[in-house]
């Protein structure tokens, strides 16, 4: 489905076909829930966060000025529902100087030693001040598009590097062995 | 931990997909707010006049009170006697204590949400 079927399906909805608006939900169902789920890491909250997203689009369709990707706008709408969601019940997550550091894998199997440094990883990313959070799950969503980060976040591209390089400063410094 | 480590494994993260119902519990949601009715809109055009009188005759009583020589020294002392009969040192107290009670309530839950 290109931007522009987008705009046909946008235009159908805001004439009063609602049915229309399934087709939205189905193309954009996957990404939104997968966002929500790199904040909450929790499946449930993920798929409400997600449906309170595309009813608040839904609700405010006609705000879309289509001088962007249909996208763009749905997911600059969904962080800022996700921001003020996660900052009123925020995620079950751990300070970051309390995050562990990955184990001494010499006496794991290397598999084990691998998920143990992965989970090691998100819990830290998880545990970064809002905004540098915010821009590295973002950033890794869109297969690190800064560009697209930007526009997501809606903050310029220097900011988005800024609190990248910021971010992984941080995590070096929790994670280095 | 090098860059190049922590941009593979954060790059490497699996989308997951979401669960069977959502699609359709995401359209009956979309349904119900379609067919729900807009909600009444205050009635902000009859209302007003009656708002400008309110707030005219709360400013302009005093006013006119104090033009008038309603209000001075004398008035304050013929109201003691009624103001103590009806216990209003106890009121004003329960009604500063209600207030300062909502207002430390109010805190503690801003400081959680």
């Amino acid at each position: 489905m290109s931007d522009d079927e987008d705009r046909e399906i946008v235009r159908m909805v805001l004439a009063g076909d609602d049915a229309a608006f399934g087709r939205i939900v189905s193309r954009w169902q996957g990404p939104l829930v997968s966002l929500a789920y790199r904040f909450t890491r929790d499946a449930g909250r993920a798929e409400d966060l997600a449906q309170e997203s595309f009813l608040r689009a839904y609700r405010t369709l006609g705000s879309w000025r289509q001088d962007a990707a249909f996208s763009t706008w749905l997911f600059a709408l969904a962080m800022n529902l996700f921001r003020s969601e996660l900052r009123r019940i925020p995620p079950r997550t751990v300070s970051i100087e309390d995050v562990g550091e990955p184990r001494d894998g010499r006496s794991e199997t290397p598999a084990v030693e691998e998920a143990d440094r992965d989970r090691a990883v998100r819990a830290a990313v998880a545990a970064l001040p809002a905004k540098y959070r915010e821009a590295m799950i973002v950033f890794y969503f869109h297969r690190s598009d800064v560009a697209g980060t930007a526009k997501t976040l809606r903050i310029p591209e220097g900011t988005v590097k800024a609190r990248l390089h910021r971010g992984r400063e941080l995590l070096r410094r929790k994670l280095t062995r | 931990m090098r860059d190049e480590e922590i941009d593979r494994i954060l790059g490497a993260e699996e989308d997951i997909l979401p669960s069977s119902g959502f699609h359709a519990s995401v359209m009956e949601a979309v349904h119900r707010e379609a067919t729900t009715p807009p909600p009444i809109p205050f009635p902000w055009k009859r209302a007003w006049p009656a708002c400008a009188a309110a707030a005219l005759a709360l400013v302009g009583s005093p006013v006119l009170l104090v033009q008038s020589g309603g209000i001075g020294p004398s008035f304050f002392e013929s109201m003691r006697p009624v103001a103590t009969s009806v216990g209003a040192p106890w009121i004003a107290l329960a009604a500063a204590v209600t207030v300062g009670s909502l207002l430390l309530s109010r805190r503690f839950a801003g400081e959680r949400y």
